[in-house]
């Protein structure tokens, strides 16, 4: 007798082996002429230019954040949307707070500027040198005196 | 419809909460509206706690305690009133703390998160103390936790600050994980996420070995809170690299709702009944919390104790002496009876007042020598004899000796260990109070018996400074003389306890 759970469990397995078996298959059977060319990573064809490795810039993040926020926001205000008539004013008010809550969240983040996109000049926060800290990194490493 | 209508009515039970949420919303819509000018926003923060501690006050004198409400999501009793009642107070130390802390004051543009993360932190902490059912005690946990992650990072001009933050968020992420995963078997065995009602499918026979490592797996999220000793890790790094107002707090409020919630967690899931002599008796056949107890606090202290003696950092030393003061703690819970919550109850009111102090007084020597080496400690005494002379009667409570509060503290603590005849023990925790006089007389050491490194250092103590130190010097002498009123109050909260 095997329970719902099991039924899964028997689905994961079956999964996971499932691929391990192909790739042992597959590397017993499959002949292996490694060249430079197939050892590079695939450009459709071109030379590989660059590094993967870009640092991107993290106001995407906060654009992404912000985005959700609001997204959330539409789905719990369909349902509520739905049935507030039937209670009245308290049940406007209730969807009042919490529109009034979001919309802070975004003054928020007008009045601070993050959604600037060109904003006037990034200020790092500077490790500064302070008895506090015993280990201390500093930031450039021309500055380590020898 | 009727729900509303029970929960819109119900409301009146929540005003502490309501009080501090208006709280956040005025320090984050003053910061937005004065841009520049932030001089104000700790006054805004200061007199919302206060009003809120009035309402926790109101709170207090509530005759019954209240389950039926709220759709039995949350408890309103005066044990809770309590404990928030410390939470309210400590909060409202710290921000004058912060007032006077130059570590805080540097990072000016950042005032207004500042205030609005610690009133985040007090919803968080009122709904932990409150709740009695396992989703509102996960939801209210993470917000303690995410303001909490800022929090500890908040100056950001040091990398030790940088890490705490990272490190008490990576292990918070586990932990929480852990205590989710600990909910969910539990929801996946009884169907119910209430606390009531998973004690209730317990009793009628629903109990088995996977509902005990459930329990164990929930215990380890309240354990990080508490840093109780398998769960304690974070606790050294976090508290040397946070900023002392924030260290402080933590090591004040967020233990206080961290006790609460472990005691409504096993008074609400585990205790059948409470006897005539105030024993607690616990569902059959559930885990024994007694034992489990009895394992983890003497392994708390041991360790906190031990770990400390080697400690050159002062707010490191601090760390692990709190992680000691959290295995004195669970023995008043260890012995699962009313005297031994009164015992945490009255421990809770010394330490919060002594703690608050010496890391009040690290402060104030780091505002001015910018060093929390207790090496540079040398001769501060000399330097300023007031401090010195506070941060003595601090040092003395938390050893717990005679004249001090701390000493009535721990005899309360001890005394219900040997009314529930668990007398080892006792002697356990009284060999490890002796074990952390060393530590905290080596600081003194460093003032009082060593010669100044340099001879002309002056601390000047400004007025607000002078009192604020007072305020607390003088409780902790006082109530170690005349311990009366602290004693009737823990057992007044306790009366009305779960009947």
């Amino acid at each position: 007798m095997i329970t719902e759970f099991g039924k899964i469990f028997a689905f994961f397995t079956t999964a996971i082996l499932f691929v391990i078996i192909v790739y042992i298959v597959s590397k017993i059977i499959r002949p292996a002429r490694p060249t430079y060319e197939k050892l590079t990573t695939y450009e459709c064809g071109e030379n590989p230019q660059g590094s993967p490795w870009v640092k991107f810039n993290i106001r995407f993040y906060v654009i992404a954040l912000i985005f959700l926020i609001f997204d959330v926001e539409v789905v719990l205000l369909l349902p509520w949307a739905m049935v507030y008539k039937e209670y009245g004013l308290l049940g406007f008010s209730i969807g009042a707070i919490f529109l009034i809550l979001l919309g802070l969240g975004m003054a928020y983040e007008w009045r601070k500027g993050d959604l600037e996109w060109a904003r006037p000049k990034p200020v790092p926060p500077v490790l500064k040198k302070t008895n506090l800290t015993k280990i201390e990194l500093l930031p450039v490493e021309e500055n380590v005196t020898p | 419809m009727e729900n509303l209508k029970t929960l819109v009515d119900s409301l009146y039970l929540l005003k502490p909460e309501i009080a501090i949420s208006c709280v956040l919303v005025l320090v984050i819509i003053m910061d937005l509206i004065m841009d520049k000018n932030k001089t104000f926003l700790p006054y805004v923060a200061l007199t919302g706690f206060i009003i809120t501690a009035f309402l926790v006050v109101e709170q207090y004198f509530f005759k019954t305690s209240i389950t039926q409400n709220l759709q039995k999501l949350l408890v309103i009793d005066a044990v809770g009133a309590f404990f928030k009642l410390i939470v309210i107070l400590a909060s409202c130390l710290i921000v004058y703390f912060s007032l006077i802390s130059k570590e805080v004051k540097e990072a000016f543009d950042r005032h207004g998160e500042y205030y609005a993360l610690i009133c985040g932190m007090v919803i968080g902490m009122f709904f932990m103390i409150s709740s009695a059912d396992l989703i509102m005690i996960y939801l209210s946990l993470e917000l303690v936790s995410l303001s909490s992650y800022v929090l500890a990072g908040f100056t950001k001009n040091s990398l030790r600050n940088s890490e705490a933050s990272l490190k008490y968020f990576v292990f918070g992420a586990m932990s929480s994980g852990i205590m989710l995963f600990g909910i969910s078997i539990i929801f996946g065995l009884t169907g119910t996420t209430n606390l009531l009602a998973v004690k209730s499918v317990m009793a009628a026979g629903g109990n088995s070995l996977t509902f005990l490592f459930a329990s164990i797996l929930i215990f380890a999220g309240i354990g990080y809170k508490i840093s109780a000793a398998p769960f304690h890790f974070w606790t050294p790094d976090v508290y040397e690299g946070a900023p002392i107002t924030i260290t402080a707090y933590l090591s004040i409020a967020s233990k206080a709702a961290g006790f609460a919630l472990l005691i409504r967690f096993i008074t609400l899931g585990y205790v059948q009944q409470i006897d005539a002599s105030g024993a607690w008796q616990l569902v059959a056949g559930s885990i024994d919390w007694k034992k489990f107890f009895t394992v983890i606090s003497i392994l708390t202290m041991t360790l906190g104790n031990f770990a400390a003696l080697w400690q050159d950092n002062i707010k490191r030393m601090l760390a692990y002496s709190s992680i000691a003061h959290a295995g004195y703690l669970l023995l008043g819970v260890v012995v699962l009876t009313n005297q031994g919550l009164s015992a945490v109850i009255l421990y809770f009111i010394v330490y919060a007042i002594m703690n608050l102090g010496a890391f009040l007084v690290v402060m104030l020597i780091a505002n001015k020598i910018g060093s929390e080496e207790i090496d540079d400690y040398k001769g501060l005494g000399y330097a300023t004899p007031f401090l010195g002379v506070c941060m003595a009667i601090f040092l003395i409570s938390l050893t717990g000796l005679p004249p001090t509060a701390g000493f009535i503290g721990k005899l309360y603590l001890f005394t219900a260990l040997i009314e529930a005849k668990m007398i080892p023990l006792a002697v356990i925790a009284i060999i490890n109070s002796v074990v952390s006089l060393y530590y905290y007389i080596r600081v003194l050491k460093h003032m009082f018996l060593t010669r100044p490194q340099n001879e002309d250092l002056v601390i000047n103590t400004s007025f607000a400074e002078y009192v604020i130190v007072l305020v607390l010097a003088v409780p902790v002498i006082l109530f170690g003389i005349y311990f009366t009123p602290i004693v009737n109050l823990a057992k007044n909260s306790v009366a009305l306890f779960l009947q």
